[in-house]
This record gives C-alpha cells, structure tokens and sequence, in this order.
C-alpha cells in the first residue's frame, strides 16, 4: 500500500511537485483547497473507489464520505454524481486545473489512513481534537479553552475504551443515534470530539466546524464538517423556490477573544453567477433566508457584492465574488465593527455596532454550490495575525500612558512606587539579605539625588527581624532538599503552625520521602555511570554542590556505596511506611492520591528517567513546599499571606478577566505576555 | 552495574506499601471556607495563583534591569535563582546612573563612551538631554555661588549646545527655556516649568533615559517588566470603573502598608521618616 502522491501531515503544506506545475501565484490558494477534501473523494474516478473498497471492505460507498441529509438515500444518484466529476478530475491530471490535486491525494490519503494502524489513529485525532487560530495564540481565551478541553480529555480517559463503538460525545445529539458500524462510522466518532464545552459554563467554544443539524435545505456536509454542498435534489423542487439553503456553525463566534475570524473558498466551478452570502446570524435567524435579510443577521452577497444586515435592501460595498474566491469574515468585539476579505484583501468596514451571540453562516440560493470553510484550523491567507497584532499594539500603547501613581493613597511617584512593592515583597517573603541590600541601594540614590545638602535624607530601616531571618532560615532548608531541618525549626520557633496547617505538614512529610527516592535515583544513576539528572536540574550550582557529595564517595570505593545504598533503600522504606502509617486514616482525598503518587516513585529504578513521574522529584516541587510554608508562618503571624506584589498580580489577572467580557480591551492583553518579555539569563 | 539494584523482598513491600495506600484512600473530599463578608472581588483575586516563579522573575529583572547590582546578586542567591545579567554589567549601569543623579554629567558621558562609544553619537536626543543637564547644573552651581558668575554657564552653552540646537526645533525650545534660568535671580519665584528644571526630577528623567538605552543595546528591551505589569494594574482599574459594568470595592488596595505583612516593622511606610541604616 504506497501511496503515489506525496502528501503533508497537517495538509497544509503545498505539494512540492505540484507547485512545481502551477503557476506561482496559485501555490498559495492549493494550500487553501486542499487538506482533507472528502467531497473529492466522492468524486474520484471509479478506479479509486475501487481501492477504496480493497482497503476498507466494511465501507458502503465513498458518498458515505457525506453526512446525508435525513430524507436523502444512499443510492441516491451516486453513480451520476461521479461520472460527473471524473472528467474534471481528469483534468486535473493535466494539471490544467492543479489546484485541485491536493485535495485529490488527501482524499486517497483518508482510505489509507482509515485502514492504518493505531498510531494514525490518535495522530488523525490530535490533528482533529483542538486548534488555535494563529491570531488567537498566546490569548488567555485560548488559553482557558485549552485547560478545559485537556481537563476533559483526562477526564475522558479512563471512562472510554479505545475501538468500534465509543459512545459519542459532544452536542452533535444525532450521532449517539447512529450506530458506527463501518470504519468509515468510526472516524466519525473521533472527528465529531471537538472541543465542546457547554457544560463548562465560562469559556465558550470556538465554532469548529457547519452544525449539519442547523441548516436548511438539501445541504450536505463533509465528514469533517468544513464543507457544504447545496445537492440539487431534483425529488424536491419546492426547495428550489426557496430564496437560500444556510447553515450554521456549531457554536458562535466568541467574544472572550476580542476578534474572531474566518474565510470561506468558493469551490464550484460554475461559469454562471454565484449565489453564496456569507456572514453571521444569531441561532434564532431562518436558516431559509440570506444572510442579511433578517434581524440579527448579516451578510455578504456574492452576485451584487453588497453587504446587508437585517434588511433585504444592500449596502453598496465592494466587489462581487465567485468561484474560487477566498473570502474572510472578521468582527472586531472591542470595536463592534465587520470586515470582509477577500483574496486576501481586506475590503473595510462593512457593519458597525455589531454584538450577539452570532454564528458564522453561509447561504447558497442554486443547486451546485459548494464551499470550504476555515475556522482556524489551517492558516489563513489573509495576514489576520497582524490585524491583530495592531489591535494589540493599540491597548498596549494604552497601558504604557497609563500613570501609577494614584495606585496608593495618598499617590507617590512611580519610581518610589515600584520600590515599595519590591523592598515590601523582599521582606514579606523574608528574603532578608536582599531587602537589606535593596534599601541601601535605594539609600545611596536618594544620597546621590540630594540637592540640598542640608536636608538629611530620610533612611529605611530593615530593622532586624527575627522572623524574616527563622522564615528564611526555614525555606533555605527546604530549598536544599533539608526537610528535617526545616521540620525541626519550624517545630521550634513555630510549634503550632504544622498543627494548625496539616496540609502542609503533611506536604513536608511527602517532600522527605520524594528527597530520599531523588537521592537514592542519583545515587543510582551514578553508579551506573550515567548521569543524566543534570536534565532535571534547572539550578546548577546546587547541583554541584550535590553531584560532588555524592562523586566524592563514589570514587573512594563503589562497593561501599552500594552497602550505602541498601542503606538508603531501607531507610526509605521504613519512612515510608511510617508516612503511609500515619496519614493511611487521614479522610482527604489528595492526601490519599498524593501517598499513592509518590510511593509509585520506588517502583522505578531511575525514576529521574522517567518522564511521567520525574517532574514529582524536580526541585520546583521544593519551592512550592517552601513558599506553602513561609505562607502558613505568615497566616499564623497575624500576616497578610500574600505580599502587596502578588495583590496587584491577582487584581489585575480579575480585572483583565473582567475586561475580556463581551470582547472587552482584556481580550488584547495578558499578564503572560509581560512576564515573558522578561529576557531568559544568558550564559556569560 | 546492576540495573536492578533493589532485591525481591523490596518489591514486596513495595507491593503491600502500594496497595494499602490503595485500599485506604477515601472519597471524602475537604471544604474550603470562604469568608462571607468578602467582596466578591476580593474572593476572586484570592483564587488567582500567583506563581512565585513569575514573582521572584519580577523582581529579579527589576533590581536587574533598573540598576541595583547588590540586590540582584542577593536575590539571585537567596532565591536560588540564575542571574540576568553578570554584576559588573548591572553596576557599570548604576555607575552612570548614579553620576547622573549626582549631577555629574561630565563624568557620566564619560563612563558611557567608555561603555559603548558610539552611543551618544547615534542617539542625538539623549546626547542633548545630557548636555542639557549639564548646563542645568552650571547654572545651578552659579546659582549657589556667592558671585554668581555666569559666564561657565553662557560659554558652555555657546559652545555644546548652540550648535545642535538649531538642527531640533524641540531641542531650541528645551534650550531656550534652560537660559532663561540664567535670567531670573536666585531667590526670585520661578514659574512651575522653569521650578521644575532645577528639581532633581529631571536627573532622574535623564539617568533613567540613559539606562534604558544602554538596555536596548544589551537586552532588546528597555524597561522592567514589573513596571508594565503595575501600569497593566493601573490601566485595567480604570478601565473597568469607566465601563461601569462590574461591581469593584470603593478602592482596590495593594496592601503595602495597612493589615500586611511587616507592618510592625515600620518599614513599608515610605512617607515617614525613618532610621538611616
């Protein structure tokens, strides 16, 4: 089975031969036809389909490739439907319309896939499963959307069992009600686990693809949901008379992410006029009338090149378009303004003071029509990352005029400001030597800046606290793996809080043991002569601090360290059971989880090596032990958990979740990306 | 060596040790009480993780990027953590900032043709704003001086500045302004404008203008990303009090003095005076 034409994973790349043969200026438009092109499949010359049936006997006919319309057969002329198309296919061959291989070899490519091993199975899935637009990437709606989804794919796993038969998910209700009986019926059921999130109530999902229960008239949709077909069906001819057959997409454009955007090709190729009107419309708009027509919808027309909305009376906007146009749909939330593109060019404004909850849509009023939509799933052709980079550039430039100094009352400038945050956060966290250093530093500025010398320059007192220095005494400890000492200090000086906070104390507890399988696996790694615990190490100079240690004894005799070892080992499992001992009755379900995570840590001999359970032993988990400390010391102490830094990081992540409402400027910015301007240490 | 280093009996135990964890785990799940008389608001933010990680990165490029050599060292020891830059070139940055701050511009372009000779030759504007500064100064030394000798100042700006202004109409405005200070006598009440050159607010400007451009040329930034992270603060208030739409508390306090941490200390409190160390 070798498939002769060269295709890409994701589809998107443009056949290098292929290119070859067209003209330049097409190679970017074959990249937009092709990728999984089902309704080609359908329309392969019999030889294919002959294929087809060698490779996949269970299926019943390549139009199955269709979700049929409910009144529409199978038999339904099939046979017509591919005469019809072969020649054109052929044609292709010539190359004379090139642009419609690739979706060819795709087609062939999904026969191939189908019939594959497991492996393409879950990759079809993870091309299928979640996607970001280019434009969105980084956007904390994507962001949010990507945690739910991933929360409910683990949640999936476990509950499903892999093969023929998985229950559908997701909205799409009619699935559950088809039995998948085919292989063909099971791609169904991966291609139909898109992102569906309704239960999850806040982050509303990106629309993925034409809702086949939501549209009117004899359309048909593609397997993986991005085509429409308008299928003249002769045995109906009321529906001619009709003005339009629309759909919708399956969810609406979301507002969260401040713009939304994506691009219908016309791919018909009809000589006659185009009756496509591509837009949007709420869920209760007549999927029987235009895009535009009705209230709460909008619309742009492909015969006269006017936009409408609400109305059947256009608004002169630009061109006309037909076949093999490209063309994009962009609304601007913070705005509430529309654009269309098309070919790539942006054609302006074309509806303003729009909002809603609005699904994209298209409408086609003759039979023969048929489009690809792109949610996001592939590149646009239309450069929308950088519309949204401007829009970005926008509320950056906002920020960057924006005055702190009234952030405090009453207001100081914004130099004092920042260090106040920074010298009240060093000494909250008990980092005592910095904030000491910090205030002489600011000290000797406010020397230097002294004009008149005769007016003192009043200091800052980093009056020596004691219990900066225990807090910070304790969380060095911790840091460098010491649970004992840091268990006994904190035991002296703040009895109560290990009492008062079991969680913590309890994390402690589990740190000691997750410090003993680290040593015993480095120890265990050394001897072996491999150490590749480096990888897990993102602190060096305590690592060389540890690795000497531990090298220094290797190289005076390795049969000793063995005995060590064993050691070592028995002394973790003692520990361990004496741990399991004393939290084996606690009633906390994480509590029970953690054990259970961290004892599957002596299952392995190197657990350093392993990737699902290394990050349990990076030395990340000791600062968050660490810091949970320092948080319950403080909490005991009458302080504020928090210092004034993490406040305004926790205010204003609300308050950009706030402005991202109803695509609000939040939608524009991240915290994210501000902390990721911060330039990565260097190697000097 | 062994790749199985650990003996049968291990895996026993193991085993029973697994299993037990297993067995035991209950399904009741704890509570996390809410304080009820919290703002909405102030709920919220408490369920945001602030991740210490982005914290303690904050603060680092601050005390980096703004010129606080000792402090950066500290930081990076105490918290374990991998320097920005090395400690000679944050203090070479201090160094010229602090000359500035002093008032001693001569010795600042100095040390920045040292650091980077060609800096000031390609960057006009700043070059000017330190010339300028530097006539500032001259006028305020003769200012203070008993005699009030004016001509270092006229002859200064005759020969450094004359020339460049008249290449920038905003340099010939700044300049002008500058002489006129020349004009008033000492103990005669200056408008807001001309006050404000003699403040050491603009050494401040001109020191923090001369860092961020030594920046650029080092990181491809030139600022603190804990400055932008405080405007994003500042901005995003004001923008959903305009909006009108959410329910905010009367004033959204950062907790810098008030309920937080050392306030016992007395040292968050930058308005009072206080012990110099």
């Amino acid at each position: 089975m070798t498939n002769p034409f060269h295709y890409g994973p994701s589809g998107y790349n443009p056949d290098v031969t292929l290119t070859g043969i067209l003209p330049r200026i097409r190679s970017s438009y074959a990249s937009v036809v092709s990728g999984s092109n089902p309704n080609l499949a359908s329309s392969t010359p019999s030889p294919l389909n002959r294929l087809s049936y060698l490779l996949n006997p269970a299926t019943e006919s390549a139009s199955d490739l269709y979700s049929l319309h409910p009144s529409r057969t199978h038999d339904m002329d099939a046979d017509n439907h591919h005469d019809q198309h072969s020649t054109e296919v052929g044609a292709a061959y010539l190359g004379s319309r090139a642009p419609q291989l690739p979706p060819f070899s795709r087609a062939f490519e999904m026969f191939m896939k189908y019939g594959s091993s497991d492996g393409e199975w879950s990759h079809m899935h993870a091309n299928m499963g979640f996607f970001t637009p280019s434009y969105l990437q980084g956007s904390t709606y994507i962001q949010k959307l990507e945690e739910a989804y991933r929360t409910k794919e683990s949640q999936k796993e476990g509950q499903q069992l892999p093969g023929v038969g998985l229950p559908s998910i997701g909205a799409h209700a009619s699935l559950g009600s088809k039995a998948p009986a085919s292989h063909l019926g099971m791609t169904y059921d991966l291609i139909e686990r898109t992102p569906t999130f309704e239960d999850d109530g806040s982050i509303p999902p990106l629309p993925t693809r034409w809702n086949k229960d939501d549209k009117y008239g004899a359309l048909e949709v593609s397997v993986d949901g991005l085509e429409v077909k308008y299928q003249g069906s002769r045995q109906n001819p009321r529906e001619q008379e009709h003005e339009v057959c629309g759909i919708r997409a399956d969810h609406p454009m979301p507002s969260q992410a401040g713009v939304y955007y994506f691009e219908v090709t016309l791919l018909s190729r009809r000589r006659d006029e185009t009756t496509v009107c591509i837009g949007f419309l709420t869920k209760n708009v007549a999927l029987s009338r235009p895009p535009g027509w009705e209230p709460d919808s909008y619309g742009y027309h492909g015969d006269d090149g006017d936009v409408y909305s609400g109305g059947n009376v256009g608004k002169r906007y630009k061109d006309t378009f037909g076949p093999e146009d490209t063309i994009g749909c962009g609304i601007n939330f913070r705005t509430g303004s529309v654009f269309f593109t098309k070919n790539a060019n942006e054609l302006g404004v074309a509806f303003q003071n729009v909002k809603g909850k609005l699904y994209p849509a298209v409408g086609m009023k003759k039979a023969g029509e048929h489009v690809r939509v792109n949610f996001g799933q592939k590149p646009f052709i239309f450069p929308i990352d950088n519309y949204m980079n401007k829009e970005q550039e926008i509320i950056r430039s906002a920020i960057a005029k924006t005055s702190i100094e009234k952030l405090v009352s009453p207001p100081i400038n914004e130099t004092e400001l920042i260090q106040q945050l920074v010298l009240q956060f060093l000494q909250h966290d008990g980092y005592v030597e910095t904030a000491r250093a910090f205030a002489e530093e600011i000290q000797n500025e406010k020397q230097a800046l002294r004009i008149d010398s005769g007016v003192p320059v009043t200091g800052i007192n980093i009056k020596d606290d004691e219990d900066a220095h225990r807090r910070q005494r304790i969380r060095r400890a911790i840091l460098e793996g010491d649970i004992d000492r840091a268990l006994r200090y904190t035991d002296k000086y703040y009895s109560h809080v290990l009492k008062d906070n079991s969680h913590v104390y309890f994390k402690l507890k589990c740190r000691k043991f997750i410090e003993m399988v680290r040593k015993l696996a480095e120890q265990n790694s050394g001897t072996s002569k491999k150490s590749n615990g480096h990888s897990y190490d993102d602190i060096p100079n305590e690592m060389d601090v540890d690795e000497n240690g531990f090298t220094d004894k290797m190289e005076e005799d390795g049969l000793d360290l063995q005995a060590d070892e064993v050691d070592l080992l028995i002394e973790t499992i003692e520990y361990g059971q004496a741990l399991h001992a004393e939290f084996k009755d606690d009633p906390r379900r994480e509590v029970g989880k953690t054990l259970e995570d961290v004892f599957a840590l002596l299952a392995y001999t190197n657990p350093l090596q392993v990737k699902e359970v290394a990050p349990l032993l990076d030395r990340k988990g000791r600062v968050a032990v660490a810091e949970e400390l320092n948080s319950a010391i403080l909490s005991s102490l009458g302080k504020s958990s928090r210092s004034a830094l993490e406040n305004l990081y926790g205010q204003t992540s609300v308050l950009l979740d706030y402005l991202r409402d109803e695509g609000g400027p939040g939608s524009f910015v991240t915290i994210r990306s501000v902390i990721d301007k911060i330039p990565k240490s260097q190697p000097f | 060596m062994s790749s199985a280093p650990y003996g049968d009996q291990f895996y026993d135990q193991l085993r029973q040790l697994v299993s037990e964890a297993l067995l035991d785990r209950k399904m009741t799940s704890s509570t996390s009480t809410a304080t009820p008389m919290k703002h909405s608001f102030a709920r919220q933010v408490e369920e945001v993780k602030t991740p210490k990680s982005d914290i303690n990165a904050l603060i680092l490029d601050y005390l980096t990027a703004a010129g606080y050599p000792n402090s950066a060292a500290k930081f990076t020891s105490e918290a374990n953590l991998q320097p920005q830059q090395p400690t000679s070139a944050i203090q070479a940055r201090q160094q010229i900032q602090t000359f500035i701050h002093k008032g001693e511009i001569e010795k600042a372009i100095q040390a920045l043709n040292e650091l980077d000779p060609s800096m000031l030759d390609k960057d006009e504007p700043l070059h000017f704003a330190l010339l300028r500064l530097q006539l500032v100064e001259l006028i305020r030394t003769c200012n203070n001086s008993p005699n009030r000798d004016i001509m270092p100042a006229l002859k200064f700006a005759q020969t450094y500045l004359g020339p460049r202004a008249t290449t920038n109409p905003a340099f010939l405005e700044d300049l002008e302004k500058t002489m006129s200070l020349l004009v008033f006598e000492q103990n005669d009440a200056l408008d807001a404008s001309l006050a404000a050159l003699l403040k050491p607010s603009l050494r401040q400007e001109v020191a923090a203008q001369v860092n961020k451009r030594i920046l650029e040329g080092q990181q491809q930034r030139n600022e603190a990303a804990l400055r932008e992270m405080v405007q994003m603060r500042a901005w995003s208030e004001d923008a959903v009090r305009k909006d009108g739409k959410k329910d905010l508390p009367a004033r959204i306090e950062l907790g810098l003095d008030g309920e937080d941490a050392d306030k016992q200390d007395g040292a968050q409190n930058g308005h009072e005076p206080m012990i110099t160390t």
